[in-house]
């Protein structure tokens, strides 16, 4: 427990830090803190989820750029699913569907067949564009709304409980499966196959780790997470579809997997951050307290960015085999 | 070798996709030709003096976008058809793509170009001094400076956001009401102010909540962040909120609807065209929307076009407030003829909104 605390010292000041400073807020003003953490929190949803997507892929050693695309298809699968069948339950299994069959794609294009890793995921953007875009039908309206749950005990914490506890589906089950990623990735005997194909491949092959299995079920399981976050914004924070609805997400996803050092937690707190600089963003625009233009006050989710990474520049490191196509030799 | 073949498969495939997606709308435009005109079968001989082409070009959206797209399409198709001319769209997909659009409709000596949107503006009047011959309609484009062969369809939008602020202010209970915006651009302002103004012209102690979508090429197309800032501001009191810039208005609008209390102590309103019909998820709180009369003008202005009496500047449309359709029996008779009293002294021009940029 200790050697935990030494060994974490900053996550956990931070965290400590944070979460004062919210309940201050809490008590000044409990409905405005509740309402911007709920944006922030909602905002922050599909970009870890789609940060998993990017983690699990490089941690394999393979590189997604479409993300934004498996995103939207799997946005535009789970609508129009929920609205033909008339179920959003079934409109969710046919998402997260969706974004198995884009990240299978992802991963033979890319795993199978060597085909370069960037371009592969291009293409699935424009794919995904293209395909959404033009069997797109206007005027369409879920058939049910997602329902919201709470979960007991938990979701009756005050500021934190309605944030985190009482939502959607999707956004309860966000925790969970970034919790669930961060320890499949570092404590379970698949994690340690997989970063070590994502590290250096050969030394895994040799090892007796089949490289291409890995990242072929990797890219692929991967997709699902994509079809969450897709399913997410179609069915649960827009309750419905348009083009472009993923407004890219799924590319500022992949600047949260950098800013959280490939760490699911990291891109957890990066999301976080992310979505609460932009809820704190439109509130002080609400609230015009500080009466500068609209234009400085969007700055700053970016600038708080750039500070970020430029203190924590030099000590974050992608997985070395990341981007690169494995061949066996010989 | 294969393995090639089967790449170059699936590139191709992708690039006729996106193809499909962008440009090129001809199965479209064809059926719309089929349906509307027969003296002018396509647009081979658009320089000859008998024939009259038609072109629009889109702003980043589609002919179906529920919003000023679709309305300036239906005007200046319906306007085409009138006149037995010919019409055919572009829908623009990329910022950068303006100019090559023109220059599509340009390159064949189409007689009318209508470009939607303000942020055309300056490729539409650099188009139209390259092309003297062609006259250019610009919807939502205000003309700093008169070009012969350009004429800004223009709309007094701080009237209709002012007639519908002066309805949310007699409406409202909590005192508060809010506004999800799209780009902080001159018509959405207009709009916006317009509102805030009529609200408190109604409604002395009501606090308006104003919140634009934050500078990017998505501001008009991004519902989900739309969503959140409506749910956000009817957290924090706001029971009417009025959602103006494209989609992502269109996402406010459909998660207020979805709220506890919508349509009874929570209401809607839409923006541009009558959201009634073009956003039916919207309809349990749509109590009316803030319109600009989009259709009508650009058809005015394509048949003054194909008179020749057009002239270069700017051309004021109409502006108002939609129809309650459903809420008429919940908006109070005696509000309803405040808000139409209102609107008639914005027309008349008794009655002043005080905006200014």
């Amino acid at each position: 427990m200790l050697d935990f605390i030494s060994e974490n010292r900053k996550p956990i000041i931070t965290l400590a830090l944070v979460t004062v400073v919210a309940y201050v807020f809490y008590f000044l003003d409990e409905i405005k803190t509740t309402s911007v953490l709920v944006f922030g929190w909602g905002y922050a949803v599909p970009l870890v989820l789609a940060a998993m997507v990017g983690i699990i892929g490089e941690r394999t050693g393979v590189v997604n750029i479409g993300i934004e695309g498996q995103m939207l298809m799997s946005a535009f699968a789970s609508f129009f699913g929920s609205v033909i069948t008339g179920s959003i339950y079934l409109g969710m299994v046919i998402g997260i569907l969706a974004g198995l069959v884009m990240g299978a794609f992802l991963a033979v294009a890319a795993v199978k067949w060597e085909m370069d890793q960037i371009i592969a995921g291009v293409v699935i953007n424009i794919v995904a564009a293209g395909l959404t875009s033009f069997f797109y039908a206007p005027g369409k309206t879920l058939p049910q709304l997602m329902p919201v749950v709470s979960i007991p005990i938990l979701s009756d914490i005050p500021l934190i409980g309605p944030v985190f506890f009482r939502n959607g589906l999707f956004a309860l089950a966000t925790l969970f499966i970034v919790l669930a990623v961060n320890y499949a990735i570092f404590r379970t005997r698949w994690g340690l196959r997989s970063r070590a194909v994502g590290e250096y491949p050969s030394a895994a092959d040799a090892a007796g780790i089949n490289v291409l299995r890995t990242r072929m079920l990797n890219v692929t399981l991967a997709g699902a997470l994509a079809g969450c976050a897709g399913a997410f914004l179609a069915l649960e924070a827009a309750g419905t579809f348009a083009r472009g609805l993923t407004a890219g997400r799924g590319f500022l996803a992949l600047a949260i997997m950098i800013f959280g050092a490939w760490n699911p937690l990291g891109a957890l707190a990066a999301a976080l951050f992310f979505g609460l600089s932009t809820a704190i963003a439109s509130q002080l625009q609400a609230d015009e307290v500080i009466n500068i233009p609209q234009q400085f006050v969007n700055l700053l989710p970016f600038v708080m960015t750039l500070v970020v990474l430029a203190i924590a520049v030099g000590r974050v490191r992608p997985p070395a085999a990341a981007g690169q196509p494995y061949t066996k030799e010989g | 070798m294969k393995r090639m073949r089967t790449l170059a498969g699936i590139s191709i495939l992708a690039l006729v996709l996106a193809a499909c997606s962008s440009g090129s709308t001809d199965t479209a435009a064809e059926e719309g030709m089929e349906e509307t005109t027969a003296a002018v079968l396509d647009d081979s001989n658009c320089a000859a003096a008998e024939s009259f082409c038609v072109g629009l070009v889109t702003d980043i959206g589609k002919v179906d976008d529920k919003s000023f797209n679709q309305s300036a399409h239906e005007g200046a198709m319906a306007a085409a058809a009138e006149v037995d001319g010919f019409y055919k769209y572009i829908e623009t997909t990329d910022t950068k793509d303006y100019a090559a659009n023109m220059a599509q409709f340009t390159d064949k000596s189409y007689d009318v170009i209508v470009t939607v949107g303000f942020l055309m503006a300056e490729a539409t009047v650099t188009a139209a001094k390259a092309n003297p011959n062609t006259k250019f309609i610009g919807v939502d484009q205000f003309q700093g400076e008169e070009v012969a062969n350009v004429t800004g369809l223009i709309f007094p939008e701080d009237q209709a956001g002012y007639g519908a602020g002066y309805l949310a202010g007699l409406m409202t209970k909590t005192n508060k009401i809010g506004s999800v915006l799209g780009l902080e651009i001159a018509p959405v302002q207009l709009f916006a102010k317009g509102f805030e103004a009529g609200a408190k012209a109604s409604n002395p102690s009501v606090a308006v909540t104003t919140v634009y979508h934050p500078p990017a090429d998505n501001a008009f197309g991004d519902p989900v962040w739309g969503a959140a800032e409506a749910k956000k501001q009817l957290a924090q009191g706001a029971d009417i909120i009025f959602g103006a810039g494209g989609g992502t208005g269109n996402g406010a609008l459909i998660e207020i609807a979805k709220a506890e209390g919508a349509g009874t102590a929570i209401f809607c309103i839409g923006v541009d065209t009558d959201q009634w019909f073009t956003v039916p998820e919207a309809q349990p709180c749509l109590i009316t929307s803030a319109v600009k009369g989009l259709t009508e003008g650009t058809s005015d202005l394509v048949n003054l076009a194909f008179d020749g009496s057009i002239a270069g500047g700017n051309f004021v449309g109409s502006a108002g407030i939609s129809d309650y359709h459903d809420f008429a029996s919940v908006v109070p008779m005696d509000v309803q003829d405040k808000v139409a009293g209102v609107v008639a002294g914005l027309k008349d021009g008794s009655i002043k909104t005080g905006v200014t940029l």
